[in-house]
């Protein structure tokens, strides 16, 4: 029986009848069904979403998604990524699974068309930024004038009363270091969205025992000003008890839900 | 310094763009779960909670199962939210 289904990797922003080849999620074969000036990159598949209880199977699914995202910026300029698993099927024999694509490309021209504007020489970077919390503290035990009469006054007290100081300090350091992180973030925040079209503030994680994750961010970026922000990433990175993880350029995948408002607002 | 997609030191920010973030569908339609797929977390429970966007019809009763447990699910996590035990719901 025909596949009703057609996972959907992306729109690009081109008028274009194309195979990619056998590039999709395993193997399938990929193509773009087009409409007025936008195509949609898919593969045929049943109607049904691809579930695995198996991480590897899934991280491959991933891997995938996104290299023929790649394949599809090359090939065919402005991609708007769908997220994983985005099917759209036809439950009526009558009308085939391309012809429900296209009904989609058309009913949703002008959002689509949008969100190209939106992104077009544009992509996606990745910025995490650590402290070193231990790094840090000398810094700090040293510029603080509270911690430093701690300390001076620890040093002349029994053993027994400055292990209690050096609670104390410890303590005075720690919320220090809080007091800190917030200056930090606000200074890292404005340096970075000044070479940013759109900035996106996402959670930040656990990190490992030594650094601790004080930003994340999503960043859409200009291509020719992505020098700059590698630039000013490079200042922060070079900043003792500080690292950066920057990643990309990734597909605008923070950047094109957006405009999605009503539904985002009614979950809000 | 220059960003890198190397597949290894990435492999994360690339689970968390592709299952969670990119467009959605019509609105109305999207079966909201708070799935966060991060590494660690079990992406079973990961791929449960994503979104799959059937539009234009069938499918009644996967999507109905779907949207009850979705929609269940979310209450829970939106209750563990407000009690501060969750800082984020889906997107």
């Amino acid at each position: 029986m025909e596949n009703r289904g057609r996972y959907i990797y992306g729109v690009a922003a081109r008028a274009r009848t194309a195979s990619l080849g056998p590039i999709g999620i395993e193997g399938k074969e990929v193509y773009t069904i087009p409409h007025g000036g936008l195509c949609a990159i898919v593969h045929s598949c049943p109607s049904e979403p691809y579930q695995s209880g198996d991480e590897e199977t899934v991280k491959k699914w991933v891997r995938t998604h996104q290299v023929v995202l790649d394949e599809a910026q090359r090939e065919l300029g402005t991609v708007i990524p769908m997220g994983f698993d985005t099917i759209l099927h036809s439950s009526d024999d009558a009308v085939s699974p391309d012809q429900v694509v296209r009904g989609w490309l058309k009913e949703d021209y002008k959002r689509l068309q949008d969100i190209v504007e939106k992104i077009k020489g544009r992509d996606e970077y990745g910025v995490q930024i650590f402290y070193a919390p231990r790094l840090l503290a000398k810094q700090i035990s040293d510029e603080s004038q509270e911690i430093r009469k701690l300390r001076e006054e620890m040093a002349s007290k029994s053993p027994g009363t400055a292990y209690l100081y050096k609670q104390k300090v410890e303590r005075a350091v720690k919320a220090e270091i809080e007091r800190l992180a917030g200056e930090w973030f606000r200074d890292f925040y404005r340096r970075i969205k000044g070479h940013c079209d759109d900035i996106v503030i996402e959670k930040t994680k656990k990190a490992d025992r030594n650094r601790v994750m004080l930003l994340s961010l999503s960043c859409l970026v200009a291509r020719e000003k992505v020098n700059n922000l590698g630039e000013e990433l490079e200042k922060i990175n070079n900043t003792e008890g500080f690292s950066v993880h920057f990643s990309g350029p990734w597909p605008p995948y923070s950047f094109v839900a957006k405009l999605v408002a009503p539904a985002k607002e009614e979950v809000k | 310094m220059n960003p890198t997609r190397d597949t290894h030191a990435t492999l994360v920010d690339l689970l968390d763009r592709v299952l969670d973030k990119g467009l959605v569908l019509d609105a109305d339609l999207i079966i909201h779960v708070a799935g966060i797929p991060l590494l660690g977390v079990k992406l079973r429970a990961a791929l449960a909670g994503m979104e799959t966007m059937l539009k234009y019809g069938i499918w009644q009763d996967w999507d109905e199962a779907q949207r009850a447990t979705a929609t269940k699910e979310y209450r829970q996590k939106k209750a563990a939210a407000l009690k501060g035990e969750v800082t984020s719901l889906c997107r």
